[in-house]
């Protein structure tokens, strides 16, 4: 029972590690925010997961069904889906920009003091 | 105010700068969206004064969003700790938002000026909505808004290292948001809940559950990330430094202090001290963070050359000394903790606002730049030096009040090495301070300098940043505003958590 | 019903395989196309789970929109990573940390799907039983998006409004200097 129950919850924290593991390690802004990106959906997995009823069904209710799945957890996620999107499209445009003034998406590439805070 | 009105004041503080924003953006000119994004913060602060004075006069209100109500709708619950927290950010926002005009138009394209004002009034919604809302995920949704805001804000900085400086705060940001989402998982997985008030109720019932003690890391970690506690600040410096001068003075002034109101909101409110400091002994991780923090965070600003990013490093120092403040778990760290919040806010506002008023006449904010600047921008500099003087502590200002409240927490609990802390990052903070003064007053300016003549900051910015510095003096001097408030917002915090988990 | 548990557990270890061979791989095209498969394989998931509403979305905005973002900023920028040295050692050991206390924390939970779970016994039978009522609306995922919880959805608006605004401001005035001539300082 404990296999069969926690299985779901294993893959999650594997998936968090991963995600977070790129998130850390490289240097490649665009690996960083698919790093991101893995995490943020090991999440989503983690929530969809508690919304699982044994025998229950999709909540759309129709007359001949009685059990459903928990549909809060549902909602969550399809604002959470969104924002991650959202922040994932601003990182992105930023890893453009960056691309342009560096010429390189590497962060350790950059030199991290140049230009500082003066206005060019 | 109109009876009816003032039923929805809750939700008038989140609305009022949310339809600014769009407002902002569909007129244009930056001088018009500049008028509304002033109206929205001075707006927003006329609401969170009358919400402070309701709240202090009848208890906590509730405002049922959509009329469901909770735990099945989304509750906003105002009690003392949050409109105390809404005043903050606000007052920082009417001061900065109306009379630094000049200082945007010197940093920001005047394309993307309507942009700029637009995601001002974004971040302020999503602070509002951060410290009104009582319902946990609703929490952060408002903190991811306030967040993207202020990424897009950092970035509205000059050049590639704004651009690198926004993503790195973006990605931190990120990670610290979803750290919040698990906790907020295991909340729910553990309560069935996401009311905070039902959560809170609830968690009596499964106080053993290893789940609780997750969901308390996560959610500790995570806003721990998004007010850059030690060692979790590495974001901050740069993202406050290469960001406009206006936009660090409204994020030093406000951004932090809305994750320690979520800090002290998650800790104290949801969960409670008993949980929090009895049974978990948080304070065992949280006050070396804060400590270390205060001593790394004035050694390294002490070793800036570039201004922004002494006083950027500064911030993370005084964010150390609230938690410090609030992980003391006692109604004088905590009261001392709020008052820091609020004087912070004026003191940090105020000094990224002068060095806005320097970049507009010099261009450079390193040390060097400042040699002279303190024949040539005299009222500029003074009150740079009143607010640098409040961040120190000296007497007379907010900040000795702060410090004071802080350092008397410490010796009740007789934390004599907390104490030596406190006052040693204030000698650092009068160190770097030191710095400052001896090259604007003492050092000749470069000779290639051509103006001889006084250049102050534009009239706005002067007159912002010595609204703020004189709020700093007067609440150094009047400390019935702060600290009266401050002591009943604490007992009212502690005394709602007690005796839940006997 | 082991069947269900034979497909979410071979998706959940599909997940993980495809994860760990994002992080991995140095052509970021691949990273790229690896990670759109990642998120149909959680797509599918949430079918099995019951999820529909969810399913959709995540096909729909994580492996759609996500991935052509990703390959439009490849074509912008480049495509390889390169080698670097860097230090692993912390980071593998606070990942390492933080995967104990949250396996800690869910190993604690209900079993999934388990009906006594804290989570479907308190707010959510609610929904369930007067959606038909109070809202009128079979799919009781968009009454609680729509009326229960309709605020965090107009929030999700604000979210998309700021992101919006946040590329507008960062590639918008590119286009447009890059159209008239340079114009864009002060």
């Amino acid at each position: 029972m404990s296999l069969s129950g926690s299985y779901h919850y294993l893959a999650v924290v594997l998936l968090m590690v991963t995600g977070l593991y790129v998130v850390m390690v490289n240097t490649n802004l665009i690996k960083k925010v698919l790093g991101l990106n893995i995490f943020q959906t090991s999440v989503f997995v983690f929530y969809i997961s508690l919304g699982r009823l044994e025998g229950g069904t999709a909540p759309i209710l129709a007359d001949e069904l009685s059990r459903y799945a928990n549909p809060l957890p549902h909602v969550l996620i399809l604002t959470a889906i969104v924002v991650g999107v959202a922040t994932t499209a601003l990182a992105l445009s930023l890893v453009v920009q960056i691309h342009r003034a560096h010429g390189t998406m590497e962060e350790d590439d950059i030199d991290d003091r140049e230009g500082g805070a003066t206005i060019s | 105010m109109i009876p009816a009105l003032v039923d929805h004041l809750p939700a008038l503080q989140v609305v009022t700068p949310l339809l600014c924003a769009p407002l902002c953006v569909l007129v244009r000119p930056g001088r018009a969206a500049h008028a509304i994004a002033s109206f929205g913060a001075i707006a927003s602060l006329a609401i969170a004064a009358r919400l402070l004075a309701e709240v202090l006069d009848h208890g906590v209100l509730s405002y049922a969003l959509g009329g469901w109500a909770a735990p099945w709708g989304i509750e906003y619950r105002i009690d003392g700790l949050g409109a105390f927290t809404l005043v903050i950010v606000t007052t920082v926002a009417a001061v900065v938002f109306p009379l630094s005009r000049a200082s945007v138009e010197a940093e920001v394209e005047p394309a993307r000026r309507h942009l700029f004002y637009a995601a001002l009034m974004l971040s302020l919604a999503g602070m509002a909505g951060i410290a009104v809302t009582g319902d946990l995920f609703n929490l952060f949704v408002f903190l991811e808004i306030a967040s993207l805001a202020a990424y897009v804000l950092v970035a509205f900085g000059r050049g590639g290292p704004a651009k690198l400086a926004a993503l790195r705060y973006l990605v931190a940001g990120t990670v610290g948001a979803t750290f919040v989402l698990i906790g907020i998982g295991l909340l729910y997985a553990a309560t069935g809940s996401l009311n905070m008030a039902d959560v809170s109720a609830r968690l009596p019932q499964v106080q053993q559950s290893t789940a609780l003690k997750s969901a308390f890391a996560f959610l500790v970690i995570g806003i721990a990330i998004k007010m850059a506690l030690f060692p979790l600040h590495a974001w901050l410096p740069n993202a406050y430094a290469r960001a406009p001068s206006v936009v660090g003075a409204f994020l030093a002034g406000s951004s932090t202090k809305v994750a320690v109101y979520a800090l002290i909101r998650v800790v104290f409110g949801v969960f409670g001290a008993d949980y929090a400091f009895a049974r978990l002994s948080v304070d065992w991780v949280l006050l070396p963070c804060a400590a270390a923090g205060v001593i790394a965070g004035g050694v390294v600003a002490l070793f800036q050359s570039d201004v922004k990013r002494m006083f950027a490093w500064s911030s993370v120092a005084q964010v150390a000394y609230m938690v410090l403040g609030a992980a003391l778990a006692s109604a004088a760290g905590l009261s001392a903790a709020l008052v820091h919040m609020m004087n912070h806010a004026l003191m940090k506002a105020a000094i990224f606002l002068a060095l806005g008023g320097i970049v507009y006449r010099t261009g450079a904010v390193s040390i060097d730049a400042l040699a002279g600047i303190g024949r040539r921008m005299p009222l500029t500099l003074a009150g740079l030096v009143v607010a640098s003087l409040g961040l120190v502590g000296v007497p007379f200002t907010a900040g000795f009040v702060s410090k004071w409240t802080l350092l008397r927490a410490a010796l009740q609990g007789d934390a004599w090495l907390l104490a030596t802390v406190i006052v040693a990052g204030s000698l650092l903070t009068l160190l770097y301070t030191g710095r400052i003064v001896e090259a604007a007053c003492l050092r000749s300016p470069p000779p290639g300098s051509v103006s001889t003549g006084t250049a102050e900051a534009p009239p706005g910015v002067l007159a912002a940043l010595w609204l703020l510095a004189g709020a700093s003096v007067f609440l150094g001097l009047d400390t019935s505003l702060t600290v009266g408030v401050a002591e009943r917002v604490a007992g009212a915090l502690l005394e709602s958590a007690a005796g839940r988990w006997r | 019903m082991s069947t269900w548990h034979l497909i979410n557990a071979g998706l959940l270890g599909f997940m993980v395989a495809v994860a760990i061979a994002v992080a991995a791989l140095r052509n970021l095209f691949a990273a790229v196309m690896l990670f759109a498969i990642y998120s149909l394989s959680a797509a599918t998931l949430f079918v099995a789970l019951d999820a529909v509403d969810v399913a959709f979305t995540e096909a729909a905005v994580g492996a759609g929109i996500s991935s052509i973002l990703m390959l439009a900023t490849l074509a912008a920028t480049d495509g390889r990573e390169k080698q670097h040295r860097h230090r692993r050692a912390l980071p593998l050991v606070l990942c390492l940390a933080l995967a104990v206390v949250l396996f800690a924390g869910l190993h604690d939970l209900a079993p999934v799907g388990d009906p006594a779970a804290p989570a479907h016994v308190h707010v959510a039978p609610r929904y369930l039983s007067e959606t038909a009522t109070e809202v009128g609306v079979p799919n009781v995922v968009t009454a609680v998006l729509a009326s229960y919880r309709g605020y965090d959805t107009l929030g999700e608006a604000v979210v998309i409004f700021t992101a919006g605004l946040g590329v507008t401001a960062l590639l918008g005035g590119h286009f447009r200097r890059r159209r008239s001539g340079k114009n864009g300082d002060v």
